[in-house]
């Protein structure tokens, strides 16, 4: 079933808690690649994404006779997937090894990507894969907070306020994590462009 | 050249791009399956009912209302106490009126006004029991070659403070 075709959120929580099971895996069907893709770029490792992922749902799972509707199913299993995620980074400690380097192969007809490199800029100087490589070492170099609010924000797309609903933390402070991280990676950027 | 804001940006949209392989997700979704009938027939009922139990109870939300019937309802029964119209424990307090009485005591001791005096003619036989103490309890008996001892209501001559300064 295509996603826009799929019953609202409310309605797929309703039959999950009533036991349709089957309501679920439509729930897990619109929301795993999004809770997948955070998980991935705040690990930066396949193997850990996979593991996390399949904990988020198994929690949501057993947790969902408690959603009561507050906020919405996309709001309340991001902030389950970012909480379950910093507490696992944060006990995994520096101990991990990135797999962080299969960027698709559509990545040479992706418009951002030709814009980047075909124009006159620091990017066009570097390798692709070697840029990506530093790329994801500089995100790692950032706090697991602060790699969160990048992640939603730049590679999701994410709206600050709903940043804030999910880590539950004021706006401002998103802004202000977000300023921060970017000042991070421009600075270990150039420092990689300037060897 | 220093990478600007909206070069990071684009460089960090295109993170986007890394996804799984095809097919990645409904694999998934088959060893999401297979993990909770596995976690299913691990885990007793109790345990389940537990867990269930738990989630709902974070769930759980009281009312705003509720705490403004809870303080209405102390206020009342602060009120209702306080003012004396009922009170509960009044059985359960012995007043001056339960109280058990006193007999008059043994000859010889005298009382004038609120203040006990010891005169000289005491009957000490009388101390032995009293009726309104029906346990026993040790007594001291007068020694006959012993003279009588009164307790003086003034400080020993031999008293000094411990601090003189």
């Amino acid at each position: 079933m295509d996603d826009q075709n799929l019953p609202d959120d409310e309605t797929l929580v309703r039959r999950t808690q009533n036991g349709d099971t089957r309501a679920f895996d439509l729930l897990w069907q619109k929301y795993s690649p999004r809770i997948y893709s955070l998980i991935y770029n705040m690990t930066a490792n396949h193997d850990d994404a996979s593991d996390l992922l399949l904990e988020v749902f198994a929690k949501a799972y057993r947790s969902i006779n408690g959603f009561r509707g507050k906020s919405s199913f996309y709001t309340w299993i991001h902030a389950i997937a970012v909480n379950m995620t910093i507490n696992f980074v944060k006990k995994r400690g520096r101990r991990f090894q990135m797999s962080l380097d299969d960027l698709d192969a559509n990545v040479q007809n992706d418009k951002e990507f030709i814009d980047l490199t075909s124009t006159n800029t620091p990017v066009r100087e570097v390798d692709l894969a070697e840029l990506q490589h530093r790329l994801n070492e500089a995100m790692m170099k950032l706090s697991v907070e602060h790699r969160a609010v990048v992640t939603m924000f730049d590679i999701q797309g994410m709206p600050h306020a709903e940043i804030a609903k999910i880590l539950g933390i004021p706006e401002a402070t998103v802004r202000s994590r977000l300023f921060y991280a970017h000042r991070q990676l421009q600075n270990y950027l150039e420092e990689f462009r300037k060897k | 050249m220093m990478l600007d804001e909206m070069q990071l940006k684009k460089l960090l949209r295109l993170k986007r791009l890394e996804q799984p392989p095809p097919g990645y997700f409904d694999r998934a979704l088959s060893e999401f399956h297979r993990r909770q009938r596995e976690e299913l027939l691990r885990r007793s009922a109790i345990q389940i009912w537990f867990e269930r139990f738990v989630s709902r109870m974070w769930g759980f939300r009281v009312p705003t209302y509720a705490y403004g019937a809870a303080f209405g309802a102390f206020v009342v029964a602060a009120t209702i106490i306080g003012s004396g119209v009922w009170a509960p424990f009044t059985q359960t307090v012995e007043t001056a009126s339960d109280a058990p009485k006193i007999g008059p005591g043994p000859a010889g001791l005298e009382l004038s006004g609120n203040r006990l005096a010891l005169s000289g003619n005491l009957d000490w036989s009388k101390f032995d029991r009293s009726p309104a103490s029906p346990r026993v309890v040790p007594t001291l008996r007068p020694s006959q070659t012993a003279l009588p001892r009164y307790v003086l209501d003034g400080r020993p001559a031999s008293y000094e403070a411990s601090f003189s300064f």
